[in-house]
């Protein structure tokens, strides 16, 4: 009973303590940051967004998001970009004809695909949290996702190219994994595996379309 | 150590069932790539300055390839038969805001691992908020039902031995997917066991033949799986889903490294010649990159 204050007392001072060493680990960013592009980070807010707000839009349709989500990918994104990173070293030897048909296939694929992912996290908002030039032209901006169904609002990265105010995205991050990235390597290794075929790539790209629309 | 699901007991199905658990746990713990620490809002740094790598990745060390993808397809193909119907159950069943509550215990319990491993990284400031974390959220936030922490400006973070190996330079080594397990890697792989004989939880809690590690174990399985479901979806739709996973995983893990280390990112080049013309026959690289040699180790 004699013991029992001091020790409270201790017990509030060590948790006010703790607090402390958390609370200050928290006053200054842990990497200094190079310089942000505010235009950049301006465009990821705007079309970004849009394409969020537009997927988390109960009142349209599956059909409707499908026709939206197919007309914002350009303005987001640098298809012609990224579709030849994911060939990766097989974008030096593809014949002209089979970056075409890959092309479109990749298209179709991409459209269903990123769509599912998207609506994966059920966000609602999208807040630019800050920006890193890695050189001119090239931009990661930080965002996160919140609103919706999602809990703690999830960290996304948006590598950016383009300048003034002519921007597209060329690969999104998440936890770490860029999914372009990530869909180069399947890519190339389904194309190694297939003996350096890209044509057996871009049959199964149509037929993952075809099995992924209809999900 | 009194942990060990290997321990003598007297009551062995329940031994038996734990360890079974435990490995499934401990699958679904680094097969949900996108799903450990849900929670944590702390991003990886990301890249300061480019260091251009050509047009390519280099991606995980994977010499064992031939063993790694029957044991990838084997797990999967158990993921299938068992914890996937059994997540999509709870799923069905459970709201998510209910979902995000045990999450949260989950979590909370695992935060004096990660303060073990914020002192062996010599990160007193992030030892000091997680374990902050643990008190507030343990007694205000009701057992960690509540993170009242990120709250008061306590974010959470991760940490474990992989991390801390990474810290002081270990490589990850080769890849390698354990039957069930999941993906992993040597440095990884060794990180886990010790992250298992280390959690104070674990030793305190009495391992997992106790009713309440067995529970904390059952319930950290399916939430986890949960949380995977979309990353597991994601590999319905790669085109080689084994080489996602590696890649997803590895891409993770060194994220999740160089949140320790402080270090840059090295991102491939975007801006190859072959992007911007295509009909061309092409390819003399960018000024600034190195030749455009063969993708170096692609895959295998």
């Amino acid at each position: 009973m004699i013991d029992a204050r001091p020790t409270r007392r201790f017990a509030q001072l060590a948790l006010v303590a703790l607090v402390g060493v958390g609370a200050l680990s928290q006053a200054h960013p842990a990497f200094a940051q190079a310089a942000r592009d505010p235009q950049a980070e301006q465009f990821v807010q705007t079309r970004a967004q849009r394409v969020i707000t537009v997927l988390a839009d109960k009142n349209q349709s599956v059909a409707q998001k499908k026709a939206t989500f197919h007309q914002a990918i350009d303005e987001l994104a640098d298809v012609p970009k990224v579709t030849n990173f994911v060939l990766g070293k097989y974008a030096r030897s593809i014949t002209p004809d089979q970056r075409q048909r890959f092309a479109a296939a990749f298209r179709v694929y991409a459209e269903s695909v990123y769509q599912n992912r998207i609506n994966d996290y059920h966000g609602e908002v999208l807040k630019v949290t800050g920006s890193t030039v890695r050189k001119p032209g090239d931009v990661i901006v930080n965002t996160t996702i919140s609103g919706g169904q999602v809990g703690q609002p999830l960290p996304l990265a948006w590598r950016v190219m383009g300048g003034g105010t002519s921007w597209k995205v060329v690969d999104v991050q998440f936890k770490g994994v860029w999914l372009a990235i990530t869909q180069q390597q399947d890519f190339v290794s389904t194309i190694d595996n297939a003996g350096g075929n890209i044509d057996v790539l871009i049959g199964q790209l149509q037929r993952d379309a075809q099995r992924s629309a209809s999900r | 150590m009194n942990g060990a699901p290997s321990r003598t007991s007297t009551n062995t199905p329940r031994v038996r069932a734990g360890a079974a658990a435990l490995i499934a746990a401990g699958g679904l713990a680094v097969s949900a790539v996108s799903a450990h620490a849900q929670n944590a809002a702390v991003q990886p740094p990301l890249v300061a300055a480019p260091v251009a790598n050509g047009d390519s990745v280099d991606t995980v060390h994977d010499p064992l390839q031939g063993f790694n993808r029957g044991s990838f397809g084997f797990s999967m193909g158990l993921d299938h038969a068992v914890l996937r119907p059994v997540a999509h159950g709870y799923m069905a069943v459970t709201p998510s805001p209910l979902r995000r509550r045990v999450s949260a215990v989950v979590y909370n319990l695992g935060e004096p691992s990660t303060t073990v491993n914020d002192i062996l990284q010599g990160k007193p400031k992030r030892a000091g908020r997680s374990s902050a974390r643990f008190l507030i959220n343990s007694t205000v936030g009701v057992l960690g039902l509540w993170d009242v922490a990120t709250g008061m400006g306590l974010k959470a973070h991760d940490a474990d031995f992989g991390q801390t190996f990474g810290r002081y330079g270990v490589r990850p080594g080769p890849y390698l997917y354990v039957p069930v397990i999941g993906p992993s890697s040597f440095r990884d792989g060794v990180g886990r066991v010790l992250d298992f004989f280390t959690d104070p939880v674990g030793i305190v809690g009495g391992g997992y033949t106790t009713t309440f590690g067995a529970t904390r174990l059952g319930v950290q399985t399916v939430d986890t799986r949960a949380r995977a479901d979309t990353a597991f979806r994601a590999l319905d739709d790669a085109t080689d889903p084994y080489v996602t996973a590696r890649s997803a995983y590895g891409q993770y893990r060194e994220a999740f490294v160089r949140e320790a280390t402080g270090e840059v990112q090295a991102l491939p080049d975007f801006d190859n010649d072959t992007s911007v013309a295509p009909a061309a026959a092409s390819t003399q690289p960018a000024p600034a990159s190195p030749e455009t040699a063969p993708a170096p180790s692609t895959t295998q």
